[in-house]
């Protein structure tokens, strides 16, 4: 043993051999280990749920950066890390993605792109935010400006996912998760884009909400065109449904007597409300027209064109919005239509025995209240009379024979008056009218048909 | 394992550390001379005290951290070649005195 001890003085000398090897290994070697404790490093992490990456290798040190989404998620790459054989220390450079307060996304899009922006929760999360855009619109371009943050409400996804959805029913716009407030902005791609937007918003996960919707329709519009040279009234745009479709046609193939209707409408949702209650009396104005547009615009009505004669004209702007619901907005542009050549009595009375084959004037059922059906044809018969200045009119009543006969009598007469008074209201003067009321004495068809009595309920004008 | 990783990827070196060591452990017993002794011997072993405690406690960072670990690896192996080339060289003179 002392033999060992005194010969070990002399290992020293071989020591600097040595050192020269160990030059040569240190020189071959630092690179390659290097590179395999680099790979085995990334092996170790590779599948581990983290953003920017980096593992950068010194000797057999590592030094680790990345941003984690949990802290069970960072300790566990560290711990991954730290087992990779041959790895001597880990310098930890990883930490915690920042935590967005409040957690904001958004979908918006513009004419030519949909731009996903704000925070996802996840690099998975993202990815599968862009695909489900990208698969749904087609071949709209989507940008991702989506940028990574701890924070988001739970079910994120889903409702993200949901309004992605949603992004192709818009023209433009915005749709925004901010925590678990939902909102919205822009313009619908189509009628009732709006309203199939909220009601797919009912199947938003739990726990969020709509704060906003702010998203427009395109304006909901009804045209009815009047042309006197065609003799055709064209309805054009929306009805709310099929059965405001039939009641509208129905409404003005009663109010136009002289015209055919030309029924070009779409049913289409997103009516505002009212939407009938406005249009059948504005179809009513329209009638009275010689020639004009009506134009509801949202709950804008505009009518346009022109009366028959002066009072009609006024009577027609003062009586436009008078049973419009209040959020209604309406205007009149009358004019007045230039009166036409006075006529003889003869030709009088043949244009008021014309206008009156073509239909009746209507009355409220029993009562001598005149329908707003007949306006149109009333100041049709009023410009008649207008045309001839020197004829004494008598309008007579009738009645069918049902019911008393004193009653028929004076149905008849008051009824004859309330024409009587209409034309007196146009601007005619009073002692050109007799009004005459016949009861059931006078029928020019059978009473024994709904359709015969019907032809007895009338007035006519004979000029005298 | 740190040993058994450096084993495996570089047991060239660390064979040759070894069979160098026997070499001059078989040489030494042989060799005229003192060799280093006294206050050198106990600074160099002193030395290598402060490289292994180094090491041990991973003080030096990066790659000279790597390249102190290997050298004191290469250093081990040198000494046990050192140790087992002094013990064989150390029997056969024995042997060679005794026959004589």
């Amino acid at each position: 043993m002392r033999e060992l001890v005194r010969s070990s003085n002399k290992w020293w000398s071989g020591a600097i051999l040595l050192a020269v090897f160990w030059a040569f290994a240190a020189w071959t070697s630092t690179e390659p280990v290097e590179g395999e404790i680099a790979a085995r490093s990334n092996a170790a992490v590779k599948d581990a749920v983290l953003d920017k990456k980096r593992v950068t290798v010194a000797g057999r040190d590592v030094t680790f950066a990345a941003e984690a989404f949990s802290s069970d998620g960072r300790s566990a790459a560290l711990t991954a890390v730290e087992s990779v054989p041959g790895v001597r220390l880990v310098n930890d450079d990883t930490r915690l993605v920042p935590e967005a307060k409040p957690f904001v996304w958004s979908a918006e899009r513009d004419v030519v792109r949909v731009t996903l922006a704000g925070s996802a929760p996840l690099p998975s999360v993202r990815t599968k935010l862009l695909e489900a855009a990208k698969a749904g619109l087609g071949n709209v371009e989507v940008a991702d400006q989506m940028g990574l943050a701890r924070g988001a409400p739970p079910r994120f996804d889903a409702a993200a996912l949901l309004l992605i959805d949603q992004i192709g029913k818009l023209k433009d716009g915005k749709l925004t998760i901010t925590d678990d407030k939902v909102s919205l902005s822009g313009m619908a791609r189509e009628l009732g884009g709006r309203e199939a937007i909220l009601a797919a918003l009912k199947d938003l996960p739990e726990g969020f909400s709509v704060a906003a919707n702010e998203v427009k329709a395109p304006p909901y519009v009804f045209q009815a065109y009047k042309d006197p040279v065609a003799s055709t009234l064209t309805l054009t745009g929306n009805v709310p449904d099929r059965n405001a479709h039939a009641a509208l046609v129905a409404a003005a193939e009663r109010k136009f007597f002289g015209e055919k209707v030309v029924d070009n409408l779409k049913e289409s949702i997103g009516a505002p409300g009212s939407f009938a209650a406005v249009v059948v009396p504005a179809l009513g104005a329209l009638s009275r027209l010689s020639t004009g547009t009506l134009v509801v615009a949202d709950r804008e009505v505009k009518l346009s064109g022109d009366a028959l004669y002066d009072a009609a004209a006024a009577q027609i702007r003062a009586g436009l919005g008078r049973d419009f619901p209040q959020n209604w907005q309406y205007k009149a542009e009358i004019t007045v239509k230039p009166a036409a050549a006075p006529v003889d009595n003869t030709v009088c009375q043949q244009l008021f025995a014309d206008l009156l084959a073509k239909a009746r004037i209507r009355f409220e059922s029993g009562k001598a209240d005149l329908s707003p059906d007949s306006l149109g044809l009333l100041d049709r018969l009023t410009e008649t009379a207008l045309r001839c200045p020197t004829a004494n009119i008598e309008i007579a009543g009738h009645t069918d024979a049902d019911g008393d006969a004193s009653n028929n009598q004076s149905l008849s007469e008051k009824r004859a008056q309330a024409v009587a008074d209409y034309l007196v209201r146009g601007g005619l003067p009073a002692n050109r009218f007799t009004a005459a009321g016949y009861g059931s004495s006078q029928p020019i068809a059978a009473n024994d048909s709904d359709e015969g009595k019907a032809q007895n309920r009338r007035i006519d004008f004979v000029v005298k | 394992m740190i040993m058994a990783y450096v084993a495996q990827f570089f047991w060239g070196w660390l064979v040759a550390s070894l069979l160098l060591g026997f070499a001059m452990g078989w040489i030494s017993v042989v060799q005229r001379g003192e060799g280093v002794t006294g206050a050198w011997g106990r600074a160099l072993w002193a030395l290598v005290g402060i490289l292994i405690a180094l090491s041990v406690w991973d003080v030096v960072p990066g790659r000279f951290g790597y390249w102190l670990d290997l050298g004191l690896i290469m250093f081990g192996l040198y000494l046990i070649g050192c140790t087992i080339g002094s013990w064989a060289r150390a029997r056969v003179v024995a042997r060679s005195m005794r026959k004589v």
